[in-house]
């Protein structure tokens, strides 16, 4: 099959091992990692503007590498081509192998914020997207010396305590280990964050089975939706996490 | 004499120290709780609240002035429990099981109590269980629930599926929030209210409690 593939860049690494061994000659096209923060329409316009401009009659999927996403897809409609989704909250379900093993990981390990390579070395924490993030636009995103300047010492410490140190939410760092690392450099990283922040640091073995599915076509409905022409995704708020909007 | 415009550009500045100095000198000098809240304090929250919608304001001035007018509520309630004056209403609030995230529901717990509502925050993580055994302790008018994940969003739908189990469910009503919920979902679940921001679960919260 000749397919195109439109994903967040996180996947980067992993979806081009992927396609390389995929039976099926696969177009990427990667968009910036960070789109979940500016804001479920922004985003959706951004994505469907994508894949509206897929060429009619080229391929014979638009496959899209992302989760609900904070319901970033949600409304998404295929226009030409059908659109395979995988069913998954966000990119962890991918990384780990499909969604019932994150549903597990994560209930065992409260507080837990992911790192792979592409968490690590892709987007850009202070260009475009993080000018639009629904942080920055309603005053969140500031660093502690920024509330100080702003609002004075007393005020900044409060609005610190409350709700600007986003990294009080998190007990633990767990790098997913996908073997399309080069060395050990991201788990080090990873360790080192997590030693910094005093959180603790767990490596975790990924399972890129899912991800080679979706590229090869291995699309069953438990797993993936897909959405013919016209149809629009929607979310269950289920254990399949997204389905067909009803016409 | 104490200028209480003081106290309405106090809270509307977000001055906590300067709010409650102006409200312990007009305590001093006899003038009446109920005047003080209703004719400048709750007229300056209305005013951030419209700042905060005409994205003059944002997140940080909100919370400033809630803190502010807190600081003169804490003087002020006592006094108003003697005159027999009840609170708005009680609230417990918390971010549903498996979801450790705070900062929404700090934020709606801080302009809850700006408003004049007895807030209980149980913190996150919170398991179904434990909301049913708080309502049956504390007896809230509201349940609050949080939830900034669609992984843990479910739990929203458990915990009121576990309040109708318990028979607690007409007992109170239920408003839930966080990045991900809609109205949609909220409609879906059965929750009583729903707002995609702080100043707006005030306005909710109000109109839950019959203000």
């Amino acid at each position: 099959m000749h397919l195109k593939l439109i994903s967040c860049e996180i996947f980067y690494r992993e979806l081009c091992a992927a396609v390389s061994r995929s039976p099926n000659t696969v177009d990427i096209e990667f968009l910036p990692k960070g789109l979940h923060d500016i804001g479920c329409a922004s985003m959706l316009a951004r994505l469907q503007e994508v894949v509206d401009r897929v060429e009619a009659g080229k391929y014979e999927a638009v496959l899209l590498g992302y989760g609900l996403c904070n319901n970033g897809i949600v409304g998404l409609s295929a226009k030409a081509t059908r659109l395979v989704v995988p069913r998954a909250h966000d990119c962890i379900t991918l990384f780990l192998g499909g969604r019932q093993k994150y549903l597990d990981y994560f209930s065992s390990h409260p507080g837990v914020y992911f790192k792979t390579t592409g968490w690590i070395e892709r987007g850009d924490s202070q260009g475009e997207l993080r000018q639009l993030s629904i942080q920055r636009r309603i005053g969140l995103d500031m660093s502690y010396e920024e509330l100080v300047e702003k609002y004075g010492e007393d005020n900044a410490r409060y609005l610190w305590d409350e709700v600007c140190d986003l990294g009080r939410n998190y007990r633990q760092l767990t790098f997913i280990e996908m073997g399309v690392e080069p060395d050990d450099r991201f788990e080090r990283q990873t360790r080192e964050e997590a030693a910094a922040r005093g959180w603790e640091f767990e490596k975790v073995k990924g399972d890129p089975s899912m991800i080679q599915r979706f590229v090869d076509g291995c699309w069953d409905a438990q797993e993936f939706l897909i959405v013919q022409p016209g149809g629009r995704i929607a979310p269950t708020h289920e254990e399949d996490i997204i389905s067909l909007d009803a016409p | 004499m104490v200028d209480l415009t003081q106290l309405h550009d106090a809270i509307l500045r977000g001055d906590a120290k300067k709010a409650v100095a102006v409200t312990r000198e007009a305590l001093a000098e006899n003038v009446s709780p109920t005047e003080l809240v209703s004719k400048h304090m709750i007229p300056a929250m209305d005013e951030v609240g419209r700042r905060f919608e005409c994205q003059e304001y944002f997140v940080p001035e909100l919370l400033l002035s809630a803190r502010a007018m807190k600081g003169a509520l804490e003087l002020i309630r006592p006094l108003l429990v003697e005159q027999g004056v009840a609170s708005v209403g009680r609230v417990i609030i918390g971010t549903v099981k498996g979801d450790l995230h705070d900062i929404g529901k700090n934020l709606v717990a801080s302009m809850l109590e700006g408003a004049g509502f007895e807030v209980i925050d149980l913190g996150t993580d919170i398991a179904p269980g434990k909301i049913v055994s708080e309502i049956l302790e504390r007896k809230p008018n509201i349940v609050a629930l949080s939830a900034l994940l669609t992984t843990t969003m479910p739990f929203m739908k458990n915990t009121i599926e576990e309040l109708k189990k318990a028979g607690v469910r007409e007992q109170v009503k239920v408003m839930i929030g966080g990045a991900p919920v809609t109205q949609q979902y909220a409609d879906q679940i059965g929750a009583d209210g729903y707002s995609d921001n702080a100043n707006g679960a005030v306005a909710i919260a109000r109109r839950l409690v019959g203000g």
